[in-house]
């Protein structure tokens, strides 16, 4: 197990559905042994992604290497892989030891093995004692490590998982995303977890791909997608966040200030040569995360913002101020991320603020 | 129906129970007066008797077409499953040619069966299939095809299409799947599917009428019976085969509820 070999590389794969283009030409490399989220809203081809590599649909174009060797044409039975599906898809009429012994007795493994190996399955998902309950009798957390350790039995290069956890309620979700986590910690296998649901993704994950409209938009680790996006998308649609658009301006060593209706902004690029690459005059946004934004006093020499409090939500140990910024004919609302305090907050709606952010804490991204 | 006024509850009620009773108690009059001697027309209500029990058991004809129906029956029944289960599994997520293909298998069961017996005899004929048991075993197997067909479909179709995926993403082949996963799924439904067409085969007439040959099933036989006079043994036999039909739609109900909601329930 060695993160730094790929694993599966699928390279330039696109997918259509009769003349409905779904996914246009995807390069994505999954390292052995890495927990990979792939991440989108609903219809951004993050699911048939999925059904490629499983072989549970056919590539329009492009293929797909395991190991180096193309395997586009393998058919699904045949690929060391194996789904957790969205629905669980356990077998009605089986035991919770026939479904998990179901890939290894087609394999004809003699039976002794296949006991051995599914009581020690169902040890590993601690459901033991469920052996011979039929899925019908079980809760939906229960079916969901069912078909984990059905899954898993098969000892697979490459595990699948197809929003597994969309159907459990918060409490249990939380509790699933760390035992899955564990159990991909324990058994060293390659998990590929398909979610519309970020911060599942930042929870799990360590790379994410971000998926838009059949195209990836950006991969890395939840660190830099957090704090690097590459996009407006990503920017918008990975955590909260505040965009401010306007023009760059000339590069000044590791930053750039950036011109816009709520005036001039300097922002961090170290490390992202794109951006030191943008002509200026380039339209862009600022982006920095409502926590970056804080009430800014005599002192500060940061990014200066003012506006009015339109709002204030507590929201248990943070409380999140919305404000309103910006002349009447470019109104631009920001929110402002704060630790609750005990004695309530010292802001009141209504009230005229003086903000900032300082320029380590905000990112460009290109329009 | 509690938001209804209480007057209005009570006329329902009344009119339920009148249409209950005018629907069903001709059924009952039958097995009651199996238990009671007949004698010029009139039942003597004052002497219970299993007689016309022993009558019927006396009837040679009677057990001789008893015999010939329930041949006819579970060869209808093998045949229509089988045939059946095959056309639904083939043509379940086939979108080109299925629904002429679920006319014609529907046609012969919505047609008058004057005309479908008709058809038959006619097209038997022009074969030179002279008529017999096999005619009348494939006349019923018409009949009955699209209620089997019908039950294994709703099956499928309401089957998850993961559960196939999940078969073959775990390493089974097509074959495999078939035996381990999806027949097991229809098999329910398809006992279910055997049961109604048992239950149809066994007092189906018009169509045996006209395409047996010297053999007569049993609804054949009392047709002619009723001919000549109405017997006390028919009571008996009408009792029986009234028993026997109820307890068929019980089972077949039971087939035919989803084990997943049999499960929940209990």
């Amino acid at each position: 197990m060695n993160q730094n070999t790929d694993l599966l590389t699928l390279r330039s794969v696109s997918k259509s559905y009769g003349t409905v283009p779904v996914l246009h030409d995807i390069d994505l490399s999954i390292k052995d042994g890495e927990f990979l989220t792939v991440l989108g809203p609903s219809g951004s081809g993050k699911t048939t992604v999925l059904r490629l590599i499983g072989g549970l649909e056919p590539l329009t174009s492009g293929e797909i290497r395991l190991d180096g060797q193309d395997i586009s044409r393998m058919p699904i039975n045949k690929r060391p892989f194996n789904t957790v599906f969205q629905d669980y898809a356990l077998f009605p009429h089986m035991t919770v030891s026939g479904n998990v012994g179901y890939g290894l007795s087609v394999r004809h493994i003699k039976r002794k093995e296949i006991a051995r190996r599914v009581a020690e399955a169902l040890e590993l998902v601690q459901l033991g004692r469920f052996a011979d309950r039929f899925p019908a009798q079980l809760s939906g957390g229960q079916r969901q490590r069912v078909a984990l350790a059905r899954a898993l039995i098969c000892q697979p290069r490459l595990i699948l998982l197809d929003e597994p956890l969309a159907a459990l309620d918060l409490e249990l979700r939380r509790q699933m995303q760390e035992f899955l986590k564990s159990i991909q910690r324990e058994i060293k296998t390659t998990f590929l977890f398909v979610t519309h649901d970020q911060e599942e993704a930042i929870g799990m994950a360590d790379r994410i791909c971000v998926m838009q409209a059949g195209h990836i938009r950006q991969l890395g680790t939840p660190h830099d997608l957090y704090y690097k996006p590459n996009c407006e998308f990503v920017a918008r649609f990975f955590g909260e966040n505040n965009l401010v658009a306007g023009k760059l301006g000339p590069v000044q060593g590791e930053q750039r200030p950036i011109e816009t209706a709520l005036g001039r902004l300097v922002c961090s690029i170290s490390g992202q040569p794109h951006l030191k690459a943008a002509p200026d005059g380039a339209r862009a946004f600022a982006a920095f995360r409502p926590e970056a934004l804080r009430l800014a006093d005599a002192t500060d020499d940061g990014n200066r913002l003012y506006g009015t409090i339109a709002d204030l939500a507590f929201a248990g140990s943070s409380t999140v101020a919305t404000i309103m910024t910006g002349a009447d004919n470019a109104a631009q609302r920001l929110r402002l991320r704060m630790p609750s305090r005990i004695d309530g907050s010292a802001l009141k709606s209504g009230e005229t603020v003086s903000l900032c952010f300082a320029p380590h804490e905000g990112h460009l991204v290109l329009a | 129906m509690s938001a209804l006024p209480r007057p209005s509850t009570i006329f329902l009620a009344a009119i339920t129970t009148l249409v209950a009773v005018l629907l069903y108690s001709p059924l009952f009059v039958p097995i009651v007066s199996s238990f009671f001697t007949v004698s010029h027309g009139n039942v003597d209500w004052s002497s219970p008797t299993l007689s016309t029990y022993v009558a019927l058991a006396e009837n040679h004809d009677i057990l001789v077409a008893l015999r010939t129906t329930l041949v006819v029956g579970v060869c209808t029944v093998i045949l229509s499953v089988v045939s059946g289960t095959l056309l639904a599994l083939y043509y379940h997520g086939r979108r080109s040619g299925r629904s002429i293909l679920q006319f014609i298998i529907f046609l012969p069961f919505l047609m008058p069966p004057i005309i479908s017996g008709l058809a038959l005899l006619i097209f038997f004929r022009e074969i030179g299939l002279e008529r017999s048991l096999l005619t009348v075993v494939i006349g019923h197997t018409v009949f009955v095809l699209a209620i089997v067909y019908r039950t294994v479909l709703m099956r499928l179709q309401s089957m998850s299409r993961t559960l196939v995926e999940a078969s073959y993403d775990l390493g089974a082949t097509g074959w495999q799947t078939f035996w381990r996963i999806i027949l097991p799924n229809l098999s329910s439904a398809m006992v279910g599917g055997a049961i109604l067409a048992f239950a149809l085969s066994f007092d189906e007439t018009m169509i045996t009428i006209l395409v047996t040959g010297t053999q007569s099933t049993l609804p054949v036989r009392l047709w002619a019976m009723m001919r000549l006079g109405f017997s006390p043994d028919i009571n008996a036999l009408v009792a029986l085969i009234l028993m026997f039909t109820v307890l068929l739609c019980v089972l077949a109900a039971r087939f035919l509820i989803p084990r997943q909601m049999a499960t929940e329930r209990s």
